[in-house]
């Protein structure tokens, strides 16, 4: 029964970090109709980042500073080569990003080398604490804690302030969203550049819990995509419920029949784009025409 | 079907200019040794032919094909160490297994299109991985399979080829991709495939017309299926082994990118050009330098960005490309 709790446990924590970055990826997804290979990347960049600057700056100033360098490293991208994909056949920026991804792991395996580090987690997040149910690792609670939070603040922003409600128009009816007078290219730099610091803090958190190594990004991805499909492209909520759908089913499946693991998510895809075809709380969008 | 080449409309003079020339590749100088690099070419040529079905004819985004690729080598094998050991048996096996597949695949995104279609078809393609990866008893999980060899083929008694060496295998490879890549050009020229091209220009018209669109996408990804396993079965006899890495997702953009980077989609050769020229530089570059893949991924950027409709549209002056 312990044993079960702390699987469900993890599997909660992972489906945490997992709707965290699946977010981002739905969000640039949703708003620039870009399926981004580079989300990964974005993601790596983050543990990598972190990683370097802990040593000097500490976890709370690394969790601060390494998202906002991935920001900056997101928006160079979408400036210099993305942004030409925005309106264009789906295959276009999927591949671009796929070249970009491709070329950006080989960038990060020249500058940080070809193995993997162990990252620490910081000394006072060190140990376990006692809930009264059971005894867990206090660095995954904090996580937990830290991803929620993130995902409160999206939340927040994209519902509750006068920007959220562009970003939101600007999705279903880019055109119109132009001829109100807003700057589109201003706002999709910006939407870029938000999931791109969800993926780096993301990447920051999971660094002690995973480690560190250059295929991590593309090790992200295959879940992301899978939780934005299984959720529904663009939906927020889809993709937390999701999230935690794969976190949960990967994890506890571990328990019971190891191998299937990796494959229990995808199952659980199939099965429910069979009775439902945009996913768990998908609408009908422009992405379909 | 040897003697239905003779017909008016089932071989244009570029297509016998492609069969000579890899014909007479063997003996070219200076690269005619590289006879293995030029299997591989053959063998990635017809994969790329065939996924240019639903890619170039159809306008389907899928990025999920190297699954039925992997799909058909893991089969040639299997059924060469479980089964009985031959050419043919495991060749049909890769052609009917990712036929299969494909069908069963292709039922889930027929009704799909853009990037629904795009995601769903790399989720879905990513399943295989893992079973080729953990299903070790059946699959070697991750040492994969080895010790495949090339057997004789021929009548007994009368004929026997021996495929080992590397001449008869590349021959061998040739007569398939030669066999398949005139199938596929009548495929593409048939009643069905129109249907398959007005179904890019414009679904909803096609459907006003009275076709049901998604039985025709379907058929095309089943084709393409079966024509990428094909293409998986010969590749295994090749290396003589099927590992994990055939199923890898970057497989699917490789195959993506040969199509492209030729020009597949304004023209029925372009896919063979690109897996030339794609087969020749990866080869090239990983020799001399280590980080080839940074090459690589920018070359994608720089093909995708400025000669999106490929070489062969850049040469016949067509700038329309799907991709915008």
């Amino acid at each position: 029964m312990t044993e079960l709790l702390s699987f469900t446990m993890n599997g909660l924590v992972l489906g945490l970090l997992f709707a965290l970055v699946a977010l981002g990826f739905t969000l640039i997804l949703g708003v620039m109709q870009v399926i981004n290979f580079t989300h990964g990347i974005l993601f790596a960049l983050g543990a990598y980042f972190a990683f370097s600057m802990q040593r000097y700056v500490g976890f709370w100033f690394a969790l601060l500073l390494a998202p906002l360098l991935v920001g900056v490293v997101g928006l160079i991208l979408e400036r210099l080569v993305i942004h030409r994909t925005y309106g264009g056949n789906p295959l276009f920026g999927l591949l671009l990003t796929f070249g970009l991804a491709t070329a950006l792991e080989e960038v990060i395996r020249m500058v940080w080398g070809k193995t993997g580090y162990s990252v620490a987690a910081p000394k006072f997040a060190a140990g376990s604490l006692d809930l009264g149910f059971m005894i867990y690792s206090k660095y995954r609670l904090i996580l937990a804690v830290l991803a929620l939070v993130v995902i409160l603040l999206v939340w927040l922003f994209l519902e509750k302030t006068p920007y959220g409600a562009i970003i939101k128009a600007g999705a279903s009816d880019a055109e119109m969203v132009m001829a109100l007078g807003k700057n589109l290219p201003r706002m999709r730099s910006f939407v870029f550049v938000i999931g791109a610091i969800l993926a780096g803090v993301a990447g920051v958190i999971a660094a002690p819990i995973w480690s560190v190594r250059p295929t991590m990004g593309t090790a992200i991805l295959m879940p992301a995509m899978i939780i934005v499909v299984l959720g529904g492209i663009g939906s927020f909520w889809g993709s937390i419920l999701a999230g935690l759908i794969v976190g949960l089913s990967t994890s506890i499946s571990v328990m019971f029949w190891a191998r299937i693991s990796d494959i229990i998510p995808f199952v659980i895809l199939i099965c429910v784009l069979l009775f439902r075809p945009r996913g768990l709380m998908g609408e009908k969008s422009i992405l379909e025409v | 079907m040897g003697s239905g080449t003779k017909r008016k409309g089932w071989a244009t003079g570029p297509m016998w200019g492609v069969f000579l020339l890899f014909a007479l590749f063997p003996y070219m100088p200076f690269i005619g040794k590289y006879l293995s690099l030029g299997t591989e070419v053959l063998i990635w040529s017809l994969f790329a032919l065939g996924f240019n079905i639903l890619l170039g004819y159809t306008g389907l985004p899928s990025f999920g094909h190297g699954a039925f690729f992997g799909i058909g080598a893991y089969a040639a094998g299997i059924y060469f160490l479980r089964i009985s050991k031959g050419v043919w048996g495991p060749l049909l096996l890769s052609v009917v297994v990712a036929g299969v597949f494909a069908a069963l695949i292709g039922f889930l995104v027929a009704r799909k299109r853009g990037i629904y279609f795009a995601l769903i078809t790399i989720a879905v393609s990513q399943v295989f991985y893992f079973i080729a990866f953990r299903w070790d008893e059946f699959t070697g999980g991750e040492t994969g399979l080895s010790g495949i060899d090339r057997m004789d083929v021929g009548l007994p008694g009368l004929l026997q080829i021996k495929l080992a060496g590397p001449l008869a295998y590349y021959y061998f490879v040739l007569v398939v991709f030669a066999l398949c890549t005139l199938l596929i050009w009548r495929i593409v020229h048939s009643p069905f495939g129109k249907v398959l091209q007005a179904i890019r220009e414009n679904e909803v018209r096609a459907s006003y017309l009275g076709y049901r669109t998604a039985a025709y996408k379907w058929g095309a990804f089943a084709i393409s299926g079966l024509f990428s396993g094909l293409a998986g079965g010969l590749y295994t006899l090749l290396i003589n082994a099927a590992f994990a890495g055939v199923l890898d997702w970057t497989q699917s953009g490789n195959v993506v990118m040969m199509t492209l980077l030729g020009g597949g989609t304004v023209n029925f050769f372009g896919p063979i050009l690109g897996a030339a020229i794609f087969i020749v530089s990866r080869d090239l570059l990983s020799a001399y330098w280590e980080s080839w893949m940074l090459v690589y991924g920018m070359i994608f950027v720089l093909v995708i960005l400025f000669i999106p409709s490929g070489i062969l549209g850049l040469i016949g002056g067509r700038k329309q490309t799907i991709l915008r």
